[in-house]
């Protein structure tokens, strides 16, 4: 078994707009080490949220191949325990409460026990939401569901989290809490995090930054390749 | 709770939030077929019930007939009462007279019994409604309520009967003169068909109208407790002459019973098409549910729940529908069976058709009788039906892949 969390090697990901064959992703490459944090950029359409849910296992890719801890299947039960996922949109079930919806994470996972609960009740007041956990997402601003939705992410201590431009939908002073509280709560936890992110200030706090250039992944410290937006 | 069944329960049943409008639609559907069904379920099963109540209130579970006169009927009614199951049995002498009162005549059905043995058989004395049977002798009759009426009888008044053997007699010329008797009872079933033209008499009295001697034209027959009914005939047969045979009352009704059979199967047939568009309209809500839920529905796959799943959701939606509206329908159905006869009159005293109501449905009452296993029928039948209406959203949000889900607007 490797000892790296996630390998990517030779990812291909090719759409069909029309007659139009348009290859978003062309020979990726990405090493994740348990608990690292790594940011990535790029111009939208770059392929960012694809190369997001080829490693989150929710899309295939048409060439290359990808393991999680040396294993190259990522069933639904093993994601459900290896990766936790934020999205710019919250993504919160209407019906549940931040609690209920905190706590599906762990139903799936098919563990709804009191000691979940605790947990679930322990990671909303981590986020600050302690008093707003029988809310409903109606009832919340943006950047709380967004809490939610990182608690929800954490809930059954996923070795990885993917975050896909999680502050898009928030100003900019709740982007910044809440990048710090992802930040800080990976750091805690030991979880390594992926951070697609158009925010050249977000991606510095990680400890890697990569770009996706045409289709083509590369680290912006060990690069002199530059593009507009890039530093 | 699996995941799928709470969260099936959360969208239908939001803590915190109103009743949703599309689960009160859907719920509502079903629970006005649920309660069609178990009214009219009921009500017809009712008629049936009614009967028999009647038949064997006034005939015994069991006749016993012969192809002529039976002759020497108490050695008979030994032999059937020794038959196990039997509890009792009672001779009758049954005919056609014609009465007679003031010029107004009228020709009513006859039912000789035995004073000694009917009480043990027919519980007559139930549905006396003046007079009483304890003042029937050989020279009285009791008469049913609306024969009574239409004569314009009173107790105590004195009729004339004629009988077959009379006109036979006037036939060959010879003189006859009818039998006078009182009348010291009147009778009322709540049966339309009874209760307008039977006259009840003695036994020995139907004996001397209709020349049989010591003779009767049959034994009625009463069963204990829980008995089947053709089984005990089957018993009774079995030691019976040949020319003598026993009929279970359903035997002896077999095409007015198979009649009210087949109608309540084609309403039940036809009502439960409510059922059915009330399913419809469960899929169609929940198809538009899975169109609003559709990155809900990529979050559950980004969260590890597989299609199967996802698929049980909403398919359990359907379920719990139909269970609720089940629940509320019986609910409801049985409300609506209470209060039955007061709806009815209602209507029937609006209309001013009360009599109508009577002559037609033959009962003074809308009838009801609530048979377990239609009602389990209508529970099962619905939750069925409701479920497999939450299959096709099920297949369509299992369909769903989660990377597509979420990238939809």
């Amino acid at each position: 078994m490797s000892d790296a969390l996630l390998t990517a090697r030779a990812l291909r990901k090719t759409y069909l707009s029309g007659d139009r064959r348009i290859e978003v992703l062309r020979e990726v490459e990405l090493v994740l080490a348990p608990g690292e944090s790594v940011s990535i950029r790029g111009e939208s359409g770059s392929g960012k949220s694809t190369l997001l849910n080829l490693l989150a296992g929710l899309d295939a890719p048409d060439a290359g191949e990808i393991s999680w801890h040396g294993e190259n299947a990522l069933t639904a039960a093993r994601r459900a325990r290896f990766l936790g996922m934020v999205f710019q949109a919250f993504y919160l079930v209407p019906e549940l409460d931040a609690l209920g919806n905190v706590l599906l994470a762990a139903r799936i996972l098919g563990r709804p026990d009191a000691a979940a609960r605790a947990r679930a009740a322990q990671l909303l007041a981590r986020v600050g939401l302690a008093e707003r956990a029988r809310h409903l997402p109606a009832q919340l601003s943006g950047g709380e569901r967004q809490r939610v939705a990182v608690a929800r992410a954490l809930m059954n201590r996923p070795e990885l989290l993917l975050a896909d431009e999680p502050t898009g939908n928030l100003d900019e002073h709740t982007g910044d809490a809440v990048i710090e509280l992802l930040l800080s709560l990976c750091a805690e936890t030991k979880t390594a995090l992926v951070l697609v992110t158009h925010n050249a200030a977000y991606a510095q706090k990680t400890g890697r930054q990569l770009f996706l250039h045409e289709g083509t992944l590369r680290d912006v410290q060990n690069s002199r390749f530059s593009v507009q937006g890039s530093p | 709770m699996p995941w799928y069944l709470y969260l099936a329960l959360k969208q239908l049943f939001p803590s915190g939030r109103r009743f949703p409008f599309f689960t009160f639609i859907s719920v509502l559907g079903v629970t006005l077929g649920v309660a069609l069904l178990v009214v009219v379920s009921s009500v017809m099963g009712g008629f049936g019930y009614e009967i028999r109540q009647m038949i064997v209130g006034t005939e015994g579970e069991v006749q016993v007939k012969a192809q002529g006169i039976i002759e020497d009927y108490p050695e008979l009614l030994k032999k059937i009462t020794a038959v196990s199951g039997v509890a009792a049995a009672t001779p009758v002498a049954s005919g056609v007279l014609m009465v007679d009162y003031h010029g107004k005549p009228a020709y009513p059905a006859m039912r000789g019994i035995d004073l000694s043995t009917v009480e043990n058989v027919a519980h007559l004395d139930r549905y006396v409604r003046a007079g009483s049977l304890d003042d029937l002798d050989d020279d009285s009759v009791i008469l049913s309520s609306e024969l009574a009426e239409s004569l314009g009888v009173s107790l105590g008044d004195t009729i004339e009967v004629y009988s077959p053997l009379m006109i036979e007699k006037l036939k060959n010329d010879e003189v006859f003169l009818p039998r006078q008797v009182r009348v010291v009872g009147v009778l009322e079933i709540g049966h339309q068909q009874l209760d307008s033209s039977t006259v009840y008499c003695t036994l020995r009295l139907a004996q001397e109208l209709y020349g049989l001697g010591a003779g009767v034209h049959g034994i009625d027959v009463s069963l204990q407790d829980g008995v089947n009914e053709d089984d005990a005939a089957a018993r009774l047969n079995a030691v019976l002459p040949p020319d003598v045979r026993a009929f279970s009352w359903e035997d002896t009704f077999s095409d007015f019973l198979w009649v009210l059979q087949l109608e309540k199967n084609m309403i039940f047939f036809l009502l439960l098409f409510i059922v059915i568009v009330a399913a419809f309209s469960v899929t169609s809500s929940l198809l538009i549910s899975v169109v609003r839920k559709t990155r809900e529905i990529g979050l559950l796959g980004a969260l590890g729940a597989g299609p199967r799943q996802v698929a049980a959701c909403f398919c359990a939606q359907g379920l719990f529908i139909g269970a609720l509206g089940t629940l509320c329908g019986l609910a409801l159905g049985f409300v609506a069976l209470a209060f039955r006869n007061d709806v009815v009159l209602w209507v029937a005293r609006v209309t001013q058709r009360q009599d109508v109501l009577r002559r037609f449905y033959n009962f003074s009452e809308l009838p009801s009788h609530v048979a377990p296993g239609d009602i389990t029928r209508i529970i099962v039948l619905t939750i069925v039906i409701s479920t497999l209406a939450g299959l096709l959203p099920a297949w369509r949000a299992a369909r769903l892949k989660p990377v597509e889900a979420l990238r939809s607007e």
